[in-house]
């Protein structure tokens, strides 16, 4: 019957109960751990989405930064393009009203100078050539359409009257019709009173106006304001439908004569591109998933470890239980052991008695070794030490089956040699797999003679003045081997005050040795100090084993007493 | 004659070979002991149901055996005429003599 461990040993149910009492602390440690791993997990959540806000912000600030840079420079671009234009709406006028100052305010020429400039889709819809003087205000010509500011006589004098202290271009501002205008003039001093070049030039309806296709400027929203606000009411022309442009804005400021003109644009497209554009939304995005994606990982990293954890603790306990139980196995063993060995030696006159028997080291079954003293009558004893081969309740029961029945055979006063031949029938290896080897002696402890038989067994020792003896005798084979096996018993003589020892062979047998280096130790130790019989016992079990045996033993002696 | 424990297993390796003269030829290696003995005794037990006449046990690289070794070497020289241990060191002779077993195991002295 080989062991199979201690491993697979079936959990008992109270042990369990045991076991789960002791998890109570254990659990309640386990959980307040267990909640504690979201908070790594939330931590690296909150940083991943605070380093994407981080990188979103720097994203989309340069990308603003960017835009502003270059709508700047697209307005300043603009914004230069307009003002190099202003030159034909002003010089035309400007030289006009230097003309008629030099011709005294000759009507033909002024008309015949400014009439290709005046129609529709020229500079102007409407030139008219005013004069101012001490007796008032007189219109002297008009080209093109009539001049809306005429309907106003008043509004007129006061901004010819402006524009006579004033040395350059002049402008009255937005005047409201059935088409828009811009009124702006010059003025001319002349000999009987300052002579005024007056125009108008035509707003679209609604001021609305898209840029030529052919403009490089046509990936810009635009508005056109008089003024230096953006004043919705001084809005000259824009593309929008409605106002005021959103978005990111730029203006720059172009001066106009006595005023100016406001010129905002905004960017239709991100002039950068579009991927500069979503790269803020790309980023917010990724890093939101990364930042998830990290927590999550973190999280189910924690549980791992949380699981290896408790893996790792359930191991101990289970090794832990394992032990208790490896212990108890080998107590239970150990009490079974005993049970079945003699209860008490019988008190002989004469000799002093002692017996022990060990379990190996890894004893966690019992064995087949035993010893027996049996009192045969006043003066004559059976000394029995026996090994069945093999371990465990098979090795137990065949070992207690040839203890009770030699006891038996004792009874009936058979000699050793029969007794062993009767025990052959039996056991037999070939059916159980078992053998045991059995020394026998008859001793006769008046006259001191002791008669051996083995089946199989190592020779006992016998010890007299310091000296032992191997008690050599014919070995038979063990019980079990041959159903008719015959023994043959030797005797011998013992010396006074002798003592007798016999023993299994656990106490000698070590691997990679000889029996016979194991016997020689023994004789050494038995004979190396003068004890009584129990302290020799307890040196021998103790001191030849010491070198961690692994096989049971047990040992019995006798010492003759004056 | 219990053998070594559960925890200490020792390693043991065999070889069987059946020859055409009805020769059962199991060879042994390493430490032979009750933790291994039951492998080997099932592993031999259909070849030796095949009847052979003969078993030849070669221990001679065999650095150990306990007594449960030995009873099923002896349970096999009751299984068959003929029973042989081949390259028996001296150690394990002694531990054969001294259960008086030579004859049984025909071994020669």
């Amino acid at each position: 019957m080989t062991d199979s461990g201690p491993v697979s040993t079936a959990v008992e149910p109270a042990s369990v109960t045991g076991a789960g009492e002791d998890l109570g602390d254990g659990r309640s440690l386990v959980r307040e751990r267990r909640r504690l791993p979201y908070l790594p997990a939330a931590g690296v959540a909150v940083l991943g989405l605070v380093i994407t806000g981080v990188l979103v912000w720097l994203a989309a600030s340069t990308y603003a930064n960017n835009e502003n840079r270059l709508l700047t420079l697209r307005v300043r671009d603009a914004g230069a393009l307009i003002a190099e234009a202003l030159p034909s709406i002003q010089t035309p006028l400007a030289s006009s009203a230097a003309l008629a100052d030099a011709t005294g305010g000759d009507v033909q020429k002024f008309r015949s100078f400014i009439g290709p400039s005046v129609g529709t889709g020229r500079q102007y819809v409407s030139v008219s050539l005013w004069r101012l003087g001490a007796s008032g205000t007189s219109l002297l010509s008009v080209v093109g359409t009539s001049p809306v500011l005429a309907q106003t006589p008043a509004r007129a004098v006061s901004f010819f009257t402006r524009a006579a202290n004033n040395a350059q271009l002049s402008v009255i501002g937005l005047l409201q019709g059935p088409q828009p205008r811009l009124g702006y003039a010059f003025t001319s001093p002349g000999l009987t009173g300052h002579f005024v070049a007056y125009a108008e030039s035509a707003l679209p309806a609604n001021r609305h106006s898209k840029l030529q296709s052919s403009s490089s400027f046509t990936d810009l929203h635009y508005a056109l304001y008089l003024g230096r606000t953006q004043n919705s009411a001084d809005l000259l022309v824009t593309d929008l439908k409605t106002l005021p442009i959103g978005g990111h804005r730029a203006s720059t400021t172009i001066p106009f004569g006595d005023n100016a003109f406001t010129f905002v644009v905004a960017a239709k497209h991100p002039l950068e591109g579009t991927f500069a554009q979503r790269l803020p939304w790309l980023i917010a995005i990724v890093g939101v998933i990364l930042s998830l994606g990290a927590a999550f990982l973190t999280r189910r990293l924690l549980d791992r470890r949380n699981e290896a954890e408790q893996l790792a603790r359930s191991l101990e306990r289970i090794a832990e239980e394992n032990r208790r139980l490896y212990a108890e196995q080998r107590t239970i063993a150990q009490t079974l052991q005993h049970a079945l060995l003699p209860e008490g030696l019988p008190e002989i006159q004469g000799v002093e008695s002692g017996a022990r028997y060990e379990a190996g080291v890894e004893g966690v079954e019992v064995g087949g070794d035993w010893y027996d003293l049996i009192r045969l009558d006043d003066r004559r004893v059976l000394l029995v030490v026996g090994d069945v081969s093999g371990r465990g309740l098979r090795a137990a029961a065949t070992m207690a089956e040839l203890r009770f029945a030699i006891h038996a055979y004792a009874a009936q006063d058979d000699p050793p040699a029969e007794i062993l031949s009767k025990l052959s029938r039996l056991v037999n290896v070939n059916k159980s797999g078992q053998f045991a080897t059995i020394l026998c002696m008859l001793v006769d402890v008046g006259r001191r003679r002791i008669t051996v038989t083995s089946a199989g067994h190592l020779p006992p020792l016998l010890i007299s003045n310091g000296s032992g003896t191997f008690i050599e005798s014919e070995v038979g084979v063990p019980i079990g081997v041959n159903s008719n096996g015959g023994y043959t018993s030797t005797a011998v003589d013992a010396p006074p005050a002798s003592t007798l020892l016999a023993f299994t062979d656990g106490l000698v047998e070590r691997r990679g040795e000889s029996i016979d280096a194991g016997l020689a130790r023994l004789e050494r130790a038995a004979t190396s100090r003068p004890t009584d019989l129990d302290t020799l016992l307890d040196f021998l079990v103790t001191d030849l084993r010491a070198d961690g045996a692994d096989d049971d033993t047990a040992i019995a002696g006798l010492r003759w007493v004056d | 004659m219990g053998g070594l424990g559960a925890n200490n297993h020792e390693s043991m390796t065999f070889d069987l070979a059946e020859e055409p003269d009805r020769t059962l030829t199991v060879t042994l290696t390493g430490e032979l002991d009750i933790t291994n003995v039951d492998t080997l005794a099932s592993a031999v037990k259909p070849a030796l149901g095949r009847s052979p006449q003969r078993v030849v046990v070669d221990v001679g690289e065999l650095r150990f055996a306990d007594s449960s070794a030995i009873a099923l070497w002896v349970q096999w020289a009751g299984a068959v005429p003929e029973i042989e241990l081949r390259d028996v060191s001296p150690l394990l002779r002694r531990v054969v003599e001294s259960m008086g077993l030579s004859k049984t195991l025909n071994l020669t002295p």
